[in-house]
């Protein structure tokens, strides 16, 4: 893969490069013929983001090297630091950049970003990456009934009002008004922190489609980064959202780029309050990362086409994720006992047909091809917990979904 | 209790939140006294603190449209919170172009100060935001503590310099030692002096002024009178409260002062339109 960036475009690729850092440590740089994608996912599977740049941003662009013709293109995963340290200082990029080369593919194993600076100074950077699976959500926005629109800058004036340290907001929509709020697990600390709550009338949007109430509540920390983006570019942002525990997903594009942030959603964030006892000891609801990750097939479009799949997603709650080790690592708040088997339900929900059985072996199988088969494949964790059978979360499954 | 404010003016609000603000730099946590009249942020000298305390006086009419308030009772019409004064602060800094900013003292999971603020839109209707500030009601047999400071009595009292070139002063001094030595007289002299094993600096002012304070602040008009005029009192103080104090200042003030009682407190005074903050730094040996 091949691609020049000129001059103007270089501080907004780097502005990508700074929103996809506030998502996850790994980038994957990911070229195909219809553009590069960069994308990035947090370590609990629970917030993604994606950068696509069509072949018009650039001002060179070709995919795949002339020798693999008819091959898939590669993907890069890169480390986030590497790159991120890169573009660090945009204000110098754009002073002292006037263009910028990434090569993928020669020699085999490295990523060649080339600044040419202003006075002949040319700056080559070499990273490694490691040859991936190709990372992307499948996420059919087209179902999501909540629908908003608006220009970046109402949205940072909406975020605004919290504080750069608040992790989680809670976003409510009802047929009068859209409203923000901080949200925050139970503790002691609940006694000390401010409660800012702010509240807009629908008219304020662009477009405001009402689904039914909803309220969800997400990581506005990793939201931040896009927000920055489109604002600095006055880029519309559309937001799609659903019910509690179901993601949301914030896109803003212009003619030549694409950029999408889906983050998971809390399930159940109203009905639990702190008054309200719950199952265990730890009151933090669990957090659901359904973000169902699919393998890129070679046209990355095919994915969202299949109505049966998109269907499959969109209400699958039981989706049983990725890396066992992973997850047990990253998710502080759960502990072991709530670390469970896929219940029966869903195991019988997600392959009732074998069409369906199939579809779930697709969804997974990017992830298991890097475990062994050996029913381990059984044991793993469901992060995705459904609210209204919480009673049922301590007991065994007996069956496995079949992989 | 309760207690009600509604500020409109741009300024106030801006002013308010400036006074607020500073006070945040200054400390943590602090008590805010609200009476009828005026408001007051209040620290106690205590040990935690390293013994510093400060008074901050600001008279409501000055800020406030509207402002209503019921005390704990009618003798004792007063409210006592333990605020900290960054929420406060954090908070209304968002509100900063709001048409009209409202002040309650409400009960949500506990007592708050909710600061409730409309934003002008473009659309018809207003943008609200609210923002409730956690804060702990003082009982009543707590406010001795929290009691106006008396004067105290004073050897030499003086005009500041502008308070940006001490602050620079202090900086840099502070680099050299952890302790510095303010002294005055009556003349208009002042001197800022540390001293360590290897270097001693003083910096020297000249021609500051003394406020006349003349017979109220020296109640048996004794010592302040006699005093010969070139006669320096001086305090020792920790250099790290004083550029705490000096850090903090966002506004210059109308008047700033300092009285010095020899060996025992530095006391701070700056006296804008409508506020006034004390701030005293005991001296150590």
């Amino acid at each position: 893969m091949n691609c020049v960036v000129e001059g103007n475009c270089v501080k907004a690729f780097g502005k990508a490069i700074h929103a996809l850092s506030r998502i996850g440590d790994e980038l994957w740089l990911d070229p195909s013929v219809k553009g590069l994608a960069l994308r990035s996912m947090n370590s609990a599977h629970s917030a993604y983001a994606c950068f696509f740049f069509s072949p018009l941003f650039f001002q060179h662009y070709s995919p795949g090297s002339v020798s693999e013709q008819g091959t898939e293109t590669m993907t890069c995963k890169l480390v986030m630091k590497s790159v991120l340290s890169l573009f660090r200082c945009l204000a110098s990029i754009e002073r002292t950049v006037e263009r910028c080369q990434i090569s993928v593919g020669t020699p085999k194993d490295r990523v060649m970003i080339q600044f040419f600076c202003r006075h002949g100074i040319t700056k080559t950077h070499n990273l490694y990456f490691q040859e991936s699976e190709a990372l992307q959500a499948v996420f059919a926005s087209h179902l999501c009934p909540n629908v908003l629109k608006a220009p970046a800058r109402l949205f940072g004036d909406m975020v605004m009002h919290f504080p750069v340290s608040q992790e989680e907001i809670t976003l409510s929509m009802s047929p009068l008004s859209v409203s923000l709020k901080n949200y925050y697990e139970g503790g002691d600390d609940h006694m000390k922190t401010i409660c800012t709550e702010m509240s807009l009338h629908p008219d304020e949007f662009d477009y405001f489609q009402f689904g039914g109430d909803s309220d969800i509540t997400f990581c506005l920390k990793e939201l931040r980064g896009l927000l920055s983006f489109a604002e600095s570019h006055s880029l519309p942002v559309l937001v799609h959202f659903g019910t509690p525990g179901k993601p949301v997903c914030f896109s803003v594009e212009d003619m030549v780029l694409e950029a999408t942030v889906v983050l998971a959603t809390l399930i159940g964030s109203e009905s639990r309050g702190p008054s309200q006892p719950t199952e265990t000891p730890a009151q933090t609801p669990l957090r659901c990362a359904v973000i169902p990750v699919g393998s890129r097939k070679a046209d990355s479009d095919k994915s969202l086409d299949i109505p049966a799949m998109t269907e499959m997603v969109a209400s699958s709650q039981g989706s049983p994720i990725f890396n066992p080790d992973v997850m047990m690592q990253l998710l502080p708040h759960i502990d072991d006992s709530h670390i469970l088997d896929v219940p029966a339900e869903a195991c019988a929900s997600a392959t009732t047909t074998p069409a369906s059985s199939m579809i779930c072996s697709l969804l997974f199988r990017a992830v298991s091809s890097e475990q062994d088969d050996d029913g381990c494949a059984a044991r793993l964790p469901v992060l995705a917990c459904y609210s209204d059978t919480e009673e049922e979360m301590e007991e065994d499954c007996t069956r496995s979904p079949s992989l | 209790m309760k207690f009600r404010g509604k500020i409109v003016d741009i300024a106030c609000l801006n002013h308010f939140t400036r006074v607020i603000t500073t006070i945040s730099k200054l400390t943590k946590m602090c008590v805010l006294r609200l009476t009828p009249d005026n408001l007051y942020f209040v620290l106690s000298g205590k040990v935690a603190n390293g013994g510093v305390s400060m008074w901050c006086e600001l008279s409501q009419a000055n800020f406030f449209d509207e402002y209503q308030m019921e005390g704990v009772s009618s003798e004792a019409n007063e409210i006592c919170l333990e605020v900290t004064p960054e929420n406060l602060s954090r908070a209304l800094k968002t509100v900063q172009s709001a048409k009209a900013v409202k002040i309650k003292l409400t009960k949500k999971h506990c007592p708050c100060l909710t600061i409730a603020a409309e934003l002008p839109t473009m659309s018809s209707i207003n943008r609200v935001v609210t923002h409730d500030v956690p804060v702990d009601v003082i009982p009543r047999r707590l406010w001795h503590e929290f009691k106006e400071p008396s004067m105290p009595d004073f050897d030499v009292s003086i005009y500041l310099p502008p308070l940006k070139t001490l602050k620079n002063i202090v900086d840099r001094m502070k680099n050299l030692s952890n302790f510095l030595v303010v002294e005055a007289n009556l003349n208009g002299e002042m001197n800022l002096k540390i001293e360590t094993d290897l270097v001693s600096v003083t910096t020297h002012f000249k021609d500051l002024g003394n406020p006349p304070w003349g017979d109220d602040a020296s109640q048996d008009g004794g010592p302040s009178q006699s005093r010969d005029p070139d006669d320096m009192a001086q305090a020792r103080v920790d250099i790290r409260k004083l550029q705490q104090f000096l850090m903090g200042q966002q506004v210059n003030p109308s008047k700033s002062m300092c009285n010095i009682v020899h060996q025992r407190i530095l006391h701070l005074i700056l006296l804008h339109e409508d506020v006034s903050l004390q701030y005293f730094i005991p001296a150590v040996a």
